[in-house]
């Protein structure tokens, strides 16, 4: 969808180029993350792509057209462009804002109004703010409204540059939630720059790691990147905790759980004590006919068997859908050392520490 | 008709109510249309110095000359040429509010914040279309700010006017000078003086009102 040849930048009376030949593919209805330090050309490219700085050499082709095939107004009417700053227009209501494309593109007036209260609902922006200034607004609301003025006039690309980066670190992640839910529902190609390698995880089907001058030094899905970093910089760039951040991209569902040291109310105290030591525990889980309880230390198993004790709620529930990097918290801060796997109100399995960490190295 | 021993005639007031306000109303006019065209003529000069930066430096420097000549001295000269007219009147009301104008202006244009005039341009705005639909707006609340100052100073610059047949309440002002030590004479240059201060405030005033008016983005403000 969004092809980059051999594209490079050179500044005027810079000795090196901020972009250097840079090729890559973005595809239809992903999000590409460009990221890496400062200086490394990320917005420059992004600002390529519609033409906001024009390329010393090499091409762009948005959707099988070269970005100089018309001129850059148009090019630009036809992709949406989010800032960090947002960029709103301060002396324009959000209605008006959210309009501003189609205006430029000369719709009629009904058609933008209904368009207008439609990407309110999408963004779920409260209708009494479309009447509002932006400094009205609060700074995720504004964000909010950020997005909804880019996808006015439904164009298949946009173009975001630190989109989260002006809003306080809850926010940022309730909007990073929301624009993978929204691009769950819409599926644009999006080219997303940002400095920071865990939002370019999250949010990235492609993590694009650039370095100073504008190095490609690795294109590819965040666990691919993860597992194999193409070389010292970019595992350098990852951080040492690369290992648990490729956790948090791999559900539970991958692995195979166990079933755990589950003991039946009805056991036997020597049972009991059998089944934690199989599974190396200083604890069991206890089953009443389908549904398990809760777990208790085998030290305070009665010597008559569990039939009659009160056992302790797992703390953290989990489910086939949550992150082996949830799971591993379970872990850590369970007294079980193992994360309980739900499916509804019933165990399904558990994992431990090790099976998380067969995971990591495969 | 005077009071022996009084520098104020109310009898004078009185008496010549008509002649304040047909002079009170020129200059009002003379101001409107200085100001006007000045503002015109300032906003074409900004836009070639904000398009051509080099400009700039000259354009202040010209309209920094004409700012510096004294007016009685610019009426002296004009008079040989353009005669004790409106027109000679103007040229040097004109001069006085370019230099206001033009710095206000480019000033307010290059205050509008960059992410605004990038994300303008990003959403496909060219040129004029950014100049009038973003810049122009956004720079409104320093481009009055500028008219403001120019009309007060205009309102002002009036008086002197009086001197080749203009002069709006200046006239007053000037025939009181003549006659001086004598309370008609203190009388009209009170009035003049009065009457003047008093539309310089209520102009100033009334640009506040159009202000407020024409950007109410800039004093709605979030309550949080």
């Amino acid at each position: 969808m969004i092809d980059l040849q051999d594209l490079t930048k050179v500044f005027p009376g810079t000795p090196a180029p901020a972009v250097d030949r840079l090729s890559l593919h973005i595809e239809r209805g992903e999000i590409a993350v460009f990221v890496g330090p400062s200086g490394c050309g990320k917005t420059t490219t992004l600002k390529m792509i519609n033409r906001l700085i024009e390329p010393t050499s090499g091409t762009v082709r948005v959707d099988g057209r070269s970005a100089e095939s018309m001129p850059a107004h148009e090019l630009r009417r036809g992709i949406g462009y989010v800032i960090q700053q947002i960029g709103l227009f301060p002396h324009r209501t959000i209605r008006q804002n959210i309009a501003t494309v189609p205006g430029l593109l000369r719709w009629d007036k009904a058609q933008i109004a209904e368009r207008v209260d439609e990407l309110a609902e999408l963004v779920a922006l409260d209708p009494d703010m479309l009447d509002r200034y932006p400094a009205e607004l609060s700074g995720g609301q504004r964000q909010r409204v950020g997005v909804a003025r880019a996808l006015a006039a439904d164009p298949p690309v946009l173009l975001m540059d630190e989109p989260f980066g002006a809003v306080d670190p809850i926010v940022r992640a309730h909007l990073q939630d929301e624009l993978l839910s929204l691009q769950q529902r819409l599926r644009k190609t999006i080219a997303l720059v940002t400095h920071d390698i865990d939002e370019a995880i999250k949010l990235g089907d492609r993590v694009a790691i650039l370095s100073e001058g504008g190095h490609l030094e690795q294109y590819g899905s965040p666990s691919d990147i993860l597992r194999d970093p193409a070389n010292a910089f970019v595992a350098d760039f990852l951080g040492t905790d690369r290992g648990i951040k490729r956790l948090s991209l791999i559900p539970i569902s991958a692995l195979d759980l166990e079933a755990g040291p589950v003991v039946e109310r009805s056991a036997t105290h020597a049972e009991a004590t059998a089944v934690a030591l199989e599974y190396g525990t200083d604890w069991i889980a206890l089953r009443d006919r389908s549904s398990v309880d809760g777990w208790i230390r085998i030290a305070d198993v009665p010597s008559d068997g569990p039939a009659s004790v009160n056992p302790e709620p797992f703390q953290t529930r989990l489910t086939r859908e949550s992150t082996l990097k949830e799971a591993l918290d379970a872990i850590v801060s369970s007294h079980t050392s193992v994360a309980a796997v739900f499916e509804g109100t019933e165990l399904i399995g558990m994992i431990t520490a090790e099976a998380v960490s067969r995971e990591i190295l495969r | 008709m005077q009071a022996a021993g009084g520098f104020f005639s109310w009898e004078w007031v009185v008496n010549h109510l008509d002649d304040i306000w047909d002079r009170t109303v020129q200059h009002l006019l003379l101001t409107a249309i200085a100001v006007g065209v000045g503002v015109v003529i300032s906003l074409a000069l900004s836009i070639i110095a904000l398009r051509f930066r080099w400009t700039y430096a000259p354009i202040t420097w010209f309209t920094g000359i004409l700012y510096t000549i004294p007016s009685l001295a610019l009426f002296a000269f004009l008079v040989p040429v353009t005669g004790l007219s409106v027109l000679t009147a103007e040229i040097g009301l004109v001069s006085y509010t370019l230099l206001i104008l033009i710095r206000n202006m480019v000033a307010g244009i290059d205050g509008v914040p960059p992410a605004t005039v990038e994300s303008a341009r990003g959403m496909g705005y060219t040129g004029r279309g950014l100049f009038f639909a973003v810049e122009l707006p956004l720079a409104l609340p320093v481009i009055i700010a500028g008219v403001r100052i120019a009309s007060v100073t205009t309102i002002g610059l009036v008086t002197i006017t009086a001197l080749i047949g203009q002069g709006g309440l200046g006239f007053f002002i000037l025939r009181g000078l003549n006659l001086f030590y004598s309370p008609i004479g203190t009388t009209q240059i009170i009035v003049g003086t009065v009457v003047s201060v008093a539309l310089a405030v209520a102009v100033d005033l009334a640009l506040v009102g159009v202000e407020r008016l024409a950007t109410p983005w800039s004093t709605r403000r979030a309550a949080a």
